[in-house]
């Protein structure tokens, strides 16, 4: 059994770590590219959403370096993520090849037990004793926890670092070496090198850069890919950038849920405007706008792909907070077919909006 | 006090048991007319640019009735099946027409029923609004119970061209949105099968997952019954640009049904009606020649 798993921002570190500590035989799919969405797309119907795509691109990639077993998590909100699984078994059987499913679901659909059961399949292969499966599956949660607190540190205080480029090059550094170590302990070593290296960057706290939130769909905002690399750009401009929904969130805040302890403020703020959870997150969308308002960002990106059911209600709700609220909000579209020149200057126009306005707040 | 029903969406299958429920209870209602141009250019303009044409469509409707009643009826169906969904865009129906119409006037109750006890109390906590007591209410509900099936039901002859038309009640039913299409299909002598006159067996053990949408599940038991009992001889699915839910199962049911005559109708507020129309022409002779061949080849051996 060779396993492999679509990408999602930096669980494939973490999917790394997890992997070499069970002793169990994975392939990474190589980084998503151009290619990776023209393949996507060849196999796929023409009117599933972006993230469909991309991760078939990540699948056939794979299976072309030897995988087998393809890992999926699907989520059985009322959105289409939870009914990717049986249509992608089905195009990547119509490739004539013998592949196995694992479908990883929300534990708390599908019942703490059965979750296990699924994990297990997985850890079977393993010949290691529980306490060390246990101890790989630890390790994971650490990696993901960690690069993901580097990213966002990296990311927000990108706008206020004293040597240009620093934060820059320190993110694309720890990617590169993690991926490169030896073993799942190595790797936490190199994560936790890092860390304290971006902790001591220098920082110039009097400055004032443009802070911008990013919201939407979980997969787009995550997967550079499909956003067409919005927060590296921002980052070379010396935008601050946020966003909340990162991997290692969503593995809390799943397991949270399932133990119906969770109070993330996200949902008191969408209150207001959405009381429910309508499938996707659009709630969480709605809720984080309301957060980076109050935090004093300075301007809100959406990021959700063509047809994506859920944001579209949060983009009809999302006017009433730029309103209201008066903080100026961007809705970007992406699909397979967004050309890079007409995003760009959007997204210039956006930040030339913002300059604008905050100069005349001094 | 006037409610105004917009006659759009799943409103136009339970359009009649919701104004008998509320005429019971004592409150006049108003129907929005048909779709027609009028509004279908009111919710072109006023809604979300990638909403769907059926939510825009709705959108319509109600900017159609915001002054000509009191308060405009905006349900908020979340589940017609246990452990099932309907579609994200109903679950948040009421925000998208709150905020993009700016509207303060509707009333949207919650409605979960997945059974005769979850409608019932869906609905009486919809009544408690207008302080209906118990007896009122109890007559209320056996009306809105006694006209669930009457909304138009498709009569066409028999024939020994057989077609199954999929899609959602609210493309099926809409003469506007489908263009006349079942008018159209009873002219070339076709008899029209649609969910709401078969009976389906339940395929789903075929796949890997239980289906939690209530729209994929039907449609795909529809297709996959009547294609493996004979019974039809191709397969029609209308359906509209940018539905999350028909972009998996137009492929699931291709994907089973194999070479199967199938053809896609997706349509939009572009979509222009002599397209449509050639291509519907062109399937019909499809099938005939199929007819043709299938009786000779039958014929001969
Ligand atoms: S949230 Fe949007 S992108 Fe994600 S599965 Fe649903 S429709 Fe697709
Ligand atoms: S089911 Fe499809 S057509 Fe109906 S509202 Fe949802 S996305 Fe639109």
């Amino acid at each position: 059994m060779n396993i492999t798993f679509p990408h999602l921002g930096n669980t494939y570190i973490a999917g790394k770590v997890l992997f070499e500590g069970l002793g169990v035989e994975y392939t990474i799919p190589p980084i998503s590219t151009k290619k990776t969405l023209e393949i996507g797309c060849l196999h796929s119907p023409d009117d599933v959403c972006l993230p469909f795509k991309i991760m078939i691109g990540n699948y056939i990639e794979s299976i072309e370096k030897g995988a087998d077993t393809v890992l999926i998590t699907g989520s059985c909100g009322p959105c289409r993520f939870g009914e990717y699984c049986e249509l992608q078994k089905k195009v990547l059987m119509s490739l004539g090849r013998q592949i196995n499913f694992i479908v990883i679901d929300e534990p708390s659909k599908i019942g703490i037990k059965e979750f296990l059961n699924r994990l297990s399949s997985v850890a079977k292969e393993s010949k290691l004793s529980t306490y060390k499966k246990a101890k790989a599956l630890n390790m994971a949660l650490k990696a993901i926890n960690l690069i993901d607190e580097i990213e966002k540190e990296c990311r927000f205080y990108a706008g206020y670092e004293k040597n240009k480029g620093e934060f820059s090059k320190l993110l694309k550094e720890v990617k590169k070496e993690a991926i490169e170590a030896k073993g799942a302990e190595e790797t936490l070593k190199v994560l936790e090198k890092y860390k304290e290296k971006v902790d001591r960057v220098e920082i110039d706290l009097f400055k004032t850069p443009i802070k911008i939130g990013i919201i939407g769909e979980i997969y787009t905002i995550i997967d550079s890919l499909s956003n067409l690399y919005i927060e590296d750009i921002l980052m070379n401009l010396g935008v601050s950038t946020k966003r909340t929904l990162y991997p290692s969130w969503w593995v809390k805040n799943t397991a949270l849920s399932a133990l119906k302890i969770n109070k993330s403020p996200i949902y008191k703020e969408a209150k207001q405007y959405l009381k429910m959870c309508i499938g996707g997150h659009a709630q969480e969308c709605v809720g984080e706008a309301m957060l980076n308002y109050k935090m004093g960002f300075d301007g809100l990106i959406q990021i959700f792909p063509v047809g994506c059911m859920p944001e579209i209600v949060s983009k009809a709700i999302l006017p009433d907070i730029e309103k209201k609220y008066n903080i100026p909000i961007l809705s970007l579209v992406v699909d397979e077919m967004t050309g890079e020149a007409g995003y760009y200057t959007r997204v210039e126009a956006f930040l030339d909006l913002i300059e604008g306005r905050k100069k005349v707040c001094i | 006090m006037i409610i105004g029903i917009p006659n759009a969406l799943l409103n136009i299958k339970y359009r009649d048991a919701i104004q008998e429920f509320l005429h019971t209870i004592g409150i006049t209602t108003v129907v929005s007319p048909k779709t027609n141009k009028e509004i279908l250019d009111l919710g072109v303009l006023n809604c979300v640019d990638e909403a769907c044409l059926p939510v825009k469509i709705f959108h319509g409707h109600v900017e159609y009735l915001r002054d000509r009643c009191d308060i405009v009826l905006v349900p908020r169906i979340m589940k017609l099946h246990k452990n099932e969904f309907i579609c994200p865009k109903f679950c948040g129906l009421p925000e998208m027409v709150k905020y993009t119409l700016d509207i303060k006037n509707i009333i949207c109750p919650t409605i979960t029923a997945y059974n005769e006890k979850t409608l019932k109390d869906s609905l009486y906590d919809f009544s408690k609004t207008f302080r209906v007591d118990k007896e009122k209410f109890k007559k209320a509900y056996n009306g809105f119970k006694s006209n669930i099936y009457k909304y138009n039901k498709i009569n066409s002859s028999r024939s020994n061209l057989r077609v199954l038309l999929l899609g959602h009640p609210y493309l099926i039913y809409d003469d506007f949105i489908n263009m006349g299409l079942i008018k159209k299909l009873n002219q070339y002598g076709v008899e029209v099968f649609t969910e709401d006159n078969i009976e389906p067996y339940d395929y789903t053990y075929r796949l890997i997952k239980k289906p939690f949408w209530t729209f994929l599940r039907n449609t795909y038991n529809c297709a996959i019954s009547l294609v493996e009992t004979g019974k039809i001889d191709g397969i029609i699915y209308i359906s509209s640009f940018g539905c999350g839910i028909d972009s998996f199962s137009i492929d699931l049911i291709k994907k089973d049904v194999g070479s199967f005559p199938y053809l896609v109708l997706k349509i939009d507020e572009h979509t222009g009606e002599a397209g449509v129309d050639t291509r519907i022409e062109a399937f019909i002779d499809l099938l005939k020649r199929r007819a043709k061949y299938e009786y000779n080849i039958s014929s001969l051996g």
